[in-house]
């Protein structure tokens, strides 16, 4: 059913043959799936980041790098699976043969270092006494040793990946080259496009857990939760929906999507806000355990960043749109 | 299929907008249900804990083991000055137990309360700090938790009142609610934040709210205008910073002690500013202790009643590094009122002992430091 999807017209993988189409699946199904497992190991980043500014903030340095030091395995785990989303995403962009090899290999050894790192740190780390057991718990009961096989399990895969990128070839669709033009810039954004897809993933998941629906926060609990969503689908929708398309049919769509893009951001911020004006005590009481940005209970400033993005990455889309229609 | 997609969503929003209406019981027509009752006797220790932010940087391990030697040099300490039958019958949490914390955190966190309160004959009493909620778990989670908890007291109806944790402990003869009672120990969710306005950039820190301060003084004369209370609460009020003031700039004689080495992370909002000690002081409160600002473990008496925040216990997110040599003046006067001549911590927790019906009690502060070479331990009376 899912290869029938491949054949509809328009899509970039509409005119491929049986093999390519099963390679192609496999890098969206990758992309997918190590978006969701960065969007956790995110998540885990920003709480250790959070604590550790926050005793900075506090001027308890010390006690910032005790976390930090307790905390390496957690945060190198985020960016060695984000090495393997880039892994992922190079087979899916698939600009070319050659960029293809050249990124792929660069981000699978990337992640085969981190993980190298990780598992050497533990050992390391637990003979120097800083751990004072391969199950020390917290932030898992299984902690640090849960890091250490996730790490193992990402270098197979590395390892997996060299090897393939060796003797086989792949043929996945192409996808639309990511312009060079403003190399730095774009490169920048495009990271934070992603910080904050992953942050929104992730909060629109746990929300689903840990708001707490209760009298009188229902309304703000549901607008919580749709930013967070907004801010997710604003990444999905133009990375695997937009890109999937012909080069022909997305320059039809542009400015279309824009304008939906642009009216489910300015519709859930509005939304956001009246909710918010409801319950002024919302964003510490119901769901604030997605918001470790906002450590210091003092600022809005995570909420802000969800609500925001979405509206410039669609004012973006909106502009490019009218651009094309305009040397159409 | 879509008029079915539209009786789904119609379903689910009703279901969500009926969630939304449930107002929950009447905390004045329910004054009864917020009272547990402990067996009171003179010489009835509370021993405070606050801000013991476990988080996921934290080493759970690492902070019971220091937890276990804090709980044994105040069982030693009591048992030394009041004699072996001696113990502590009530540990006060006052919030921030938690902080970007997850499930594993708040069951390992509860275990072992419940296993230290079987070791040592006592009960838990939990109050939120603003940071509880700020974890990956659902709050009403940790609440459950906490109200199946066999050593640990606490109730949270869903009700009129702002916040969760607001309930009273109250000690009578017997333990039961038959009989007077000699002590009212009140719990108040001092909250966490909000925004002024929907546009707010920053949130103020919250405030007890005045219809918690009604609920309060319904229950104090539910228990005996006469009877004495202290109240536990988390986030500092007004108060503190007024007596502050008056201290520091009005040369007020008023009896203090202790560390003021940063601020008190109130509001500072005169609009925001809690009723609460205000009024519940005409009610016989004696004491109001808070935590939340862990470089300061200031106490003072205002207007008749004593004032403190507790001992910040553990080394978790910050604390206070004690310099005898320091050229600051805060540290110097701190320094100077506990008459400690040697480098320390700020860390450790803080003892009331209930010394008679008739509102009288001590109250002392524990700094306890784990050291390679042999724990520091200074206790200090008010």
């Amino acid at each position: 059913m899912v290869m029938k999807m491949f054949d509809q017209s328009d899509l970039v993988t509409s005119n491929l043959d049986e093999k390519q189409k099963k390679q192609s699946l496999i890098a969206t199904v990758s992309v997918i799936v190590l978006f969701i497992l960065s969007a956790f190991t995110f998540m885990n980043f920003l709480y250790c980041l959070s604590d550790c500014i926050g005793s900075i903030v506090c001027a308890s340095a010390d006690v910032a790098l005790r976390d930090a030091i307790r905390s390496v395995p957690l945060i190198l785990s985020f960016f060695m699976t984000l090495a393997g989303l880039m892994v992922a995403h190079t087979f899916y962009r698939n600009e070319s043969e050659s960029k293809l090899r050249v990124r792929a290999k660069k981000h699978a050894r990337i992640g085969i270092v981190i993980g190298a790192i990780i598992i050497a740190y533990v050992i390391i780390m637990r003979f120097a006494g800083t751990y004072l057991s391969l199950l020390e718990g917290s932030p898992s009961p299984l902690y640090p040793l849960d890091a250490v096989i996730y790490a193992a399990i990402f270098i197979v895969l590395g390892v997996i990946i060299l090897i393939y990128l060796k003797k086989g070839s792949y043929a996945g669709a192409s996808r639309p080259s990511i312009q060079t033009g403003g190399k730095f810039v774009r490169s920048f954004f495009r990271a934070i496009w992603l910080m904050i897809g992953l942050y929104g993933f992730c909060g629109f998941f746990y929300s689903i857990f840990i708001v707490d629906f209760r009298n009188g926060y229902v309304p703000y609990s549901l607008a919580m939760m749709l930013v967070s969503l907004v801010a997710f689908l604003t990444v999905a929708v133009w990375e695997l929906f937009y890109n999937a398309f012909t080069a022909e049919k997305r320059r039809n769509i542009t400015l279309p999507l824009a304008i939906v893009s642009l009216a489910v951001s300015v519709g859930s911020a509005f939304l956001y806000f009246l909710a918010l004006k409801a319950n002024l005590d919302g964003p510490a009481n119901v769901g604030f355990g997605i918001l470790p940005i906002a450590f210091s209970a003092s600022v809005n400033f995570a909420t802000l960043l969800v609500v925001a993005t979405p509206l410039i990455v669609s004012v973006v889309a909106l502009v490019k749109g009218i651009i094309r229609l305009i040397k159409k | 299929m879509k008029k079915n997609l539209f009786c789904i969503v119609l379903a689910a929003v009703m279901l969500l907008s009926c969630a939304g209406c449930a107002g929950g019981q009447s905390s004045a027509e329910h004054l009864e249900d917020y009272v547990f009752t402990v067996q009171y006797h003179d010489n009835f220790n509370i021993l405070q804990l606050t801000d013991i932010h476990w988080n996921v940087n934290t080493s759970t391990k690492a902070s019971m083991n220091y937890l276990d030697k804090l709980l044994k040099e105040v069982d030693g300490h009591i048992k030394k000055t009041q004699g072996e039958g001696a113990k502590i019958d009530l540990v006060e949490l006052t919030g921030d137990m938690f902080m970007l914390a997850n499930s594993y955190h708040l069951s390992t966190f509860i275990d072992y309360f419940e296993t230290k309160a079987e070791e040592y004959g006592f009960l838990y009493a939990p109050v939120w700090g603003n940071h509880d909620r700020h974890s990956l778990y659902n709050p009403n989670e940790l609440a459950n938790r906490f109200k199946k908890a066999a050593h640990c007291v606490y109730y949270e109806p869903t009700d009129d009142l702002y916040g969760r944790s607001n309930y009273i402990i109250n000690l009578t003869e017997d333990g039961t609610k038959n009989t007077s009672v000699a002590w009212m120990i009140a719990h108040l969710d001092s909250g966490a934040s909000f925004s002024e306005t929907e546009l707010s950039v920053f949130r103020d820190y919250d405030y007890i709210r005045p219809e918690q301060t009604d609920w309060f003084i319904a229950e104090h004369a539910l228990a005996g205008e006469n009877v004495p209370a202290i109240a536990y609460y988390h986030i500092p009020q007004d108060e503190n910073e007024k007596a502050w003031v008056a201290v520091t700039e009005q040369n007020a004689d008023m009896k203090n002690k202790f560390f003021k080495l940063e601020g008190f992370a109130d509001n500072g909002n005169e609009k925001y500013a809690s009723d609460f000690i205000d009024r519940a002081k005409d009610h016989n409160l004696k004491a109001a202790f808070m935590g939340h600002a862990h470089n300061v473990d200031w106490t003072v008496e205002y207007e008749g009643v004593v004032i403190g925040l507790g001992v910040k216990t553990g080394t978790e997110l910050y604390y206070a590094h004690i310099n005898v040599n320091s050229d600051d003046k805060a540290m110097q006067d701190g320094l100077r009122s506990v008459g400690i001549t040697e480098n320390f911590d700020l860390i450790g927790a803080s003892l009331v002992t209930l010394t008679g019906k008739d509102g009288s009690f001590d109250l002392e502060h524990l700094y306890y430091n784990e050291r390679e070479n042999g724990d520091f331990s200074a206790w200090v009376k008010w």
